[in-house]
């Protein structure tokens, strides 16, 4: 099995996993403390093995990128921003899809129907956050799924796990006990892009 | 009955120092093993996917991981939540390494030279030609020189690395030289002439803590790098560096220190803290020795005198003393894990040892702790004793070891001349080992085997390298990928990369050991072997050679027969069962946890038990170390003012980058893609970029006294004026690392080789380089 | 009427479009076709679009054509659909290039699709009744379904059919192509597109094409107003006023839109609209949307009192090659401000020191785009020569 077949395999194995559960009560999120953040990338990479991201500059389901601060030597300031789909809970990549190729599952994370997929890239432009691309493997629109195939075994996203400080927390968002609700509470946080109104469910600690 | 004497003498030590590790699988008491029962198949049987412990061999960490491997192809490699070392994290490379084995570029046959060296032809030769190529070399060789020695070993760190030694052994030579010269030598000097052992930091309980150009953001992702950044907000962490690397990011404070000027920092910390007396008199008075010849020896030393060095203000100084004095003991100046700056680093190191000493921040929560390890049973092999062998080619009086010191320095009482003083017998000191190489003195060294090491991208002074290399009659180099070194060598054997062989349990030594071992996570993709299957078959080949054995003795051979016999047809898992027989459940926890320790607890306070000793002459913490006036050296730690910056120049500082490992992963194009760019960049400060008329993306021609590079250039405020940096492990000459093969520039190329005659340790920070537009 | 059916002249021979011009076309479109196989080849990574600007210049060409077909559909529904007589003249010629351009449009689109034949299967089994996009690919279907009639009936001087299917054929075609307005307008993310604005606006653009294609038209089966009879140059005066009235309105809308944007610098707006006025895009503004689109061919209007059919050709011809630019300009400077920032690190594709993204149509595009317009020629050109496409 070549690895294309195999990443076509995974949306596939996903989409059927997703219908599995349609009926699930979560609604999952992370919540991320950037502070932590070391712009190590091992989140950037460890999402490339698991979700057979081809090699390529461009293509990618999750980033690090470094804020812009006002530097001038010798004060400086340097903090890193990791980042990947929103998981919105009102995603405009899923409303303008001609053929509901991209669909958000019952507990709420949003995916890509490969099979389905016509490449008119309407959600790569309607996307606020770039988080999707075009794979070459797949040939179809590419994105974070959460690490959906790893719901069965209850693993975490593979960013979330191979995190050296754990920046991110992944968790019910709808479980007042789980850890993420417990930092929402207790924390200050935002979203990105708010006034879009996308409602994120990555949830950045302020 | 004297050259008897000396002989069994000479016996002991190799067999001391050939084989701590390992094996004897007949004595092990348990027949079966279920290696098998560590695969463990994963859900649902048609999918034919299974979970594999095993540990990661991209950095020198071995973080324990799970690979998940699908139909027989990895899929993935996942942290172990049992690793608690690792913090159960898995960082970029070691992902990466799911796509080792399958990388295009890596070794597959064994190669022998067709060409001319360097020009790149080879044949694919079985290895039964590879081993009689080499055999006939090794032999032809020794009766060349009349001299086994004059045949070199080069090897780096690595869970197979003991056969190799064990090769070194079988052939009979004295000269291996391995990396710590070029890495750490210097730094366990400094701190071992303090504690008599090498501390690691309890960064996760410290309250304080100072690091001075130990990047733990960027560099190997160790336990103190993650505890660093989960605890950045309870804990103040100051950060000296020429750069504000990633590191700055965690950092309170940083301070762009002078290069080279990092003791004068310390020792102006330490005469603060004892001016005020805020060191902690009762553990000084209990613990250490040679307090009051400190406290007249930094008298000189205050801070306004450390910023005239430094150029980090004096009141900035006083804070940092008094905070570390107060944070005590949970207060730490990092040991880290850097290589020597400047000529004056195992003083240097000496300084910051002293400093958490008068503190009391030693084996107690959140300061320095001793490391401990978890001892594995090994079997001691009886290497052959041979009449044709001299001893080391850098070690003892070697009269050039003076040309071997930055000019600054040749005057400094405290640094031998003739010597490098603490030289270790395994190690050597890779500079000085070079040049005696090119010297020919006192002997010829005509022949190199050269294990995992890359020494032409490693050691400062490419040129100077690939002369050496030039110079020899025979080199075989065993590796995973064509290496600059390999490029160059006659012979080259390729090894099964990490996943795809046994490597022995292995304890991994820290404030809470714990054991490692490896297992194949997919069988061998290639014509590969292990090292340790390749000191076996050569071992063996050497047997059928009588001319090999002229010099040996009677029973030499019969111990190497047992040799081989002990590993041949003896699966790994036996020998790691055997290592781990002292510890009932060991070997079942370390084959499904994928690791094997006793606790996890910190065990504070064992040095500091009443009639505990250090590894020191007192017995105590030196702070005026006793042996060292016996070498000629200070008993305290002398500032040295560091060479002054040439007009015109720049100081040229090295350091990482989190997706690197010294020369190794450049060449892998997701980790290329995740550092960012696809070669590396000379950092400018925006000042000296304008002096030197370049702006960001430009080219430079960075030149030093031995060699130029073109390099693109990055204006970034992350610098000093004076000092401008590049990453290493670019520009590469290998033709096969095909993404780096003379992209980029190699900073090897360019650094200067000077060495420190203390510990032999090869010097980074002391070459100055000019600029101009390309 | 239906015995006269049969004996309508519905082939005939246009001897004044020479053979050269079909060979020219040809020719051209043969380009396209080189494009066509390098795309069958190579994939997609022969095109210039990026992660950042995934819409070049075959989305730009597309709705180029479909605002084309749209304008000449409703400038020609005046005729049979709303009764001005002296409008029934243009029918034929402007229904036949309306078919032939949206044809070519969605051949470009067809190209610019990565599945185009998953689509008509998914659009139908799996459609998304939120996606502008499906209802704008619908409607387009039903939009050609009846100007096809449309034209049928118009060849077979069936009024009533034409009347129809004209209808039909105005509602279907103001739907599709302010849907197509609504594909930009309803992106939130992009706030240089989103909003009203572009629906209302891609109508009144296709208005102006529409008017200027069939001056253009004219001229190609006439050759020179001479040849032409008194009720087409009356037509071509009429239209010729409207033109000119609509791109007045044009030049008043577009004058609020850039106030609007750069007015108190309203977040990614601004930016996109900088990059018409003063960035890489301000060529292509200046000189062909503004200059060539707008300004030529409003001044002509003006001082010829649209009088002067030939100068209304060439105002015609600078209008339609500037509108084809405002086209690749509203497409383009809508995806040039990045949805994130080009920090280090954030692998922002194609961008610029002044964090802007940049992009370049390709080769393989370029060839496309002039293909698919030399071939749409081409078929024109056929359809005049042997088709009976005047009145009477």
């Amino acid at each position: 099995m070549s690895e294309n077949s195999r990443a076509l395999k995974l949306a596939e194995d996903n989409l059927k996993f997703a219908n599995k559960r349609r009926n699930a009560k979560e609604k999952w999120g992370i919540v991320l403390d950037t502070s932590k953040c070391i712009d190590c990338k091992a989140c950037t990479v460890a999402c490339k093995m698991e979700n057979y991201v081809p090699v390529g500059f461009y293509n990618y389901r999750i980033w690090v990128a470094e804020d812009t601060h006002y530097a001038k030597y010798p004060k400086v300031k340097r903090s890193f921003q990791p980042s990947q789909c929103q998981q919105c809970e009102n995603p405009p990549c899923v409303h303008v899809c001609p053929t509901k190729a991209s669909y958000k599952t019952a507990d709420g994370v949003i995916m890509v129907d490969a099979k389905k997929c016509i490449l008119c890239k309407y959600c790569m432009t309607a996307c606020p956050y770039d988080a999707r691309y075009e794979n070459p493997a797949t040939e179809a629109i590419d994105k974070c799924t959460f690490c959906y195939q790893r719901r069965a075994e209850g693993k975490d996203p593979a960013c979330v796990e191979t995190c050296p400080p754990k920046v991110r927390v992944f968790g019910d968002l709808n479980d007042p006990n789980s850890e993420v609700s417990r930092l929402l509470a207790d924390n200050e946080y935002t979203v990105l892009k708010p006034e879009k109104g996308t409602k994120p469910k990555l949830k950045y600690i302020k | 009955m004297y050259l008897l004497k000396t002989k069994l003498n000479r016996r002991k030590f190799l067999a001391y120092s050939g084989g701590t590790l390992v094996a004897g699988a007949m004595a092990s008491k348990f027949s079966t093993i279920k290696a098998v029962a560590s695969v463990h198949s994963g859900q649902g049987k048609e999918s034919k996917t299974k979970t594999v412990p095993s540990a990661c061999a991209i950095c020198v960490n071995k973080c324990s991981f799970f690979a998940d491997v699908k139909d027989g192809i990895i899929h993935k490699l996942n942290p172990n939540p049992n690793f608690f070392k690792s913090r159960s994290m898995l960082c970029a490379r070691g992902n990466v390494g799911a796509k080792v084995p399958y990388d295009p570029d890596r070794l597959k046959k064994p190669l022998i030279r067709t060409g001319k060296r360097g020009e790149g032809k080879w044949k694919e030769v079985s290895w039964e030609e590879a081993y009689d190529y080499i055999v006939e070399n090794v032999i032809k060789l020794i009766d060349k020189y009349d001299n086994r020695s004059s045949i070199a070993f080069a090897s780096t760190e690595g869970l197979q690395e003991e056969f190799f030694r064990h090769l070194t052994s079988v052939v009979g030579s004295t000269n291996s030289v391995r990396h710590p010269t070029l890495c750490l030598a210097s730094n366990i000097q400094g701190y071992s002439s303090v504690y008599g052992t090498m501390p690691d930091a309890d960064i996760a309980n410290a309250k304080f803590v100072v690091m001075a150009g130990s990047n733990r953001a960027e560099a190997f992702i160790t336990p103190d790098t993650i505890d660093l950044a989960k605890r950045h907000k309870e804990q103040t962490f100051v950060y000296l560096d020429p750069r504000a690397t990633k590191s700055a990011a965690l950092a309170d404070k940083w301070f762009p220190i002078k290069p080279g000027t990092d003791m004068a920092v310390v020792l102006a910390m330490i005469n603060v803290i004892i001016s005020e007396e805020l060191y902690d008199k009762e553990f000084v008075d209990k613990y250490t020795h040679g307090f009051d010849q400190l406290k007249e020896h930094i008298k000189k030393n205050t801070p306004e005198w450390a910023e005239s060095e430094s150029e980090i203000p004096a009141d900035e100084i006083t804070w940092m003393a008094r905070k570390f004095a107060e944070n005590a003991p949970a207060s730490v100046w990092y040991p880290g894990r850097r290589s020597s700056f400047t000529a004056n680093d195992v003083y240097y190191r000496r300084a910051c040892a002293i400093l958490n000493a008068i503190v009391g921040a030693w084996d107690r929560k959140g300061g320095l702790i001793p490391k401990s390890s978890i001892s594995l049973k090994s079997h001691e092999f009886i290497f052959p004793l041979y009449d044709r062998v001299k001893s080391r080619i850098d070690g003892g009086k070697v009269n050039f070891a003076v040309d071997i010191l930055p000019d600054y320095i040749k005057s400094n009482k405290g640094m031998p001349k003739d010597e490098v003083a603490y030289l270790s017998e395994t190690d050597g000191s890779w500079v000085l080992f070079r040049d005696a190489i090119l010297k020919q003195k006192p002997y010829p060294v005509k022949g190199m085997f050269i294990y995992k090491q890359n020494p032409v991208e490693s050691v400062p002074n490419r040129s100077k390298t690939l002369e050496m290399l030039k110079s020899m009659e025979f080199i075989c180099t065993i590796d995973i990928q064509m290496s600059d070194t390999a490029w160059y060598s006659d012979v080259i054997l390729p090894e099964s990369t990490y996943l795809e062989r046994w490597d022995p349990a292995h304890s991994l030594s820290g404030v809470a050991p714990v054991v490692i071992f490896r297992q194949p996570v997919i069988d061998p993709l290639f014509d590969t072997k292990s090292m340790k299957d390749i000191a076996v078959d050569l071992t063996e080949k050497f047997l059928e050679k009588d001319e090999f054995w002229v010099d040996a003795w009677e029973e030499d051979k019969a111990y190497m027969e047992e040799y081989v016999k002990t590993f041949k047809g003896v699966s790994m898992s036996r020998i790691i069962e055997h290592q781990l027989s002292d510890y009932p459940g060991a070997y079942k926890m370390l084959m499904e946890k994928g690791c094997f320790y006793k606790t996890d607890k910190i065990p504070y306070g064992e040095t500091l038990k009443e009639g505990v000793r250090l590894k020191t002459k007192t017995g105590k913490i030196e702070l005026a170390n006793v042996r060292y006036p016996e070498a000629g050296l200070h008993d305290l730690p002398v500032y040295q003012k560091p060479s002054r910056l040439p007009q015109g120049k720049y100081r040229f500082v090295v350091g990482r980058h989190a997706q690197f490992t010294q020369a190794n992963t450049q060449n892998v194009p997701y980790l290329l893609e995740a550092y960012g760019d696809y070669e590396n960049m000379l950092w400018m400060h925006p000042k000296s970029a304008l002096k030197q008329r370049l702006k960001d993306g430009d080219y430079a021609i960075v030149k030093s006294s031995v060699g130029e590079q073109r390099v693109k250039v990055k204006v970034t405020e992350y610098i000093r004026p004076d000092t401008v940096f590049y990453l290493h492990g670019f520009g590469r000459l290998s033709k096969w690392l095909t993404n780096v093969y003379k992209i980029g520039a190699s900073d090897a190329e360019i650094l200067e080789d000077y060495a420190e005659t203390i510990s032999g340790n090869a010097l980074l920070h002391e070459t100055f380089v000019e600029i101009k537009k390309a | 009427m239906t015995a006269n059916v049969s004996t309508i002249n519905v082939f005939t021979k246009n001897e004044k479009i020479s053979n050269i011009w079909l060979i020219i076309t040809l020719l051209i479109s043969l380009l396209g076709v080189y494009g066509l196989f390098n795309v069958l080849i190579n994939g997609h990574d022969v095109y210039g679009v990026t992660r950042t600007v995934p819409w070049g210049i075959l989305i730009s060409t597309y709705v180029f054509f479909v605002v084309s077909s749209t304008g000449l559909c409703l400038i020609s529904s005046m005729g049979h659909v709303f009764g001005i007589e002296n409008f029934e003249v243009i029918g034929k010629r402007s229904i036949i290039l309306a078919i032939l351009t949206l044809l070519c449009g969605f051949g470009v689109i067809a190209l610019e699709l990565g599945h185009p034949f998953r689509m008509m299967l998914y659009n139908v089994i799996s459609p998304n009744f939120q996606s502008a996009i499906w209802w704008m690919g619908t409607l387009y279907g039903v939009y050609l379904i009846f100007i096809v009639f449309e034209f049928y009936f118009l060849m077979k001087h069936n009024h009533k059919g034409a009347f129809y299917a004209g209808l039909g054929g105005f509602l279907a075609g103001i739907s599709a192509h302010s849907n197509l307005g609504a594909v930009f307008g309803l992106l939130e993310a992009r706030p240089f597109w989103h909003g009203p604005y572009l629906p209302i606006y891609f109508i009144l653009s296709a208005l102006i094409s529409g008017s200027a294609l069939i001056i253009i038209i004219f001229f190609v089966a006439y050759r020179s107003p001479s040849n032409m009879p008194e009720k087409v140059v009356k037509v071509l005066r009429s239209i010729t006023k409207i033109f000119g009235f609509l791109i007045g309105v044009l030049i008043f809308f577009d004058i609020w839109k850039i106030i609007t944007s750069i007015y108190g610098a309203p977040p990614e707006k601004f930016e996109a609209v900088q990059t018409l006025l003063s960035g890489q895009l301000r060529v292509n503004f200046w000189l062909f949307e503004i200059v060539l689109g707008m300004l030529i061919p409003f001044f002509i209007i003006i001082f010829t009192k649209g009088r002067n059919i030939k100068a209304s050709l060439f105002a015609a011809i600078s209008a339609v090659l500037g509108i084809f630019y405002m086209r690749y300009d509203l497409v383009i400077a809508g995806q040039l401000v990045p949805m994130r920032e080009p920090l280090p690190g954030a692998h922002v594709e194609g961008a610029l020191p002044n964090g802007l993204v940049s992009y370049s149509p390709s080769f393989t595009e370029i060839v496309i785009v002039v293909g698919a317009i030399g071939f749409c020629a081409f078929l024109y050109l056929v359809a005049e020569k042997y088709l009976n496409l005047n009145e009477e």
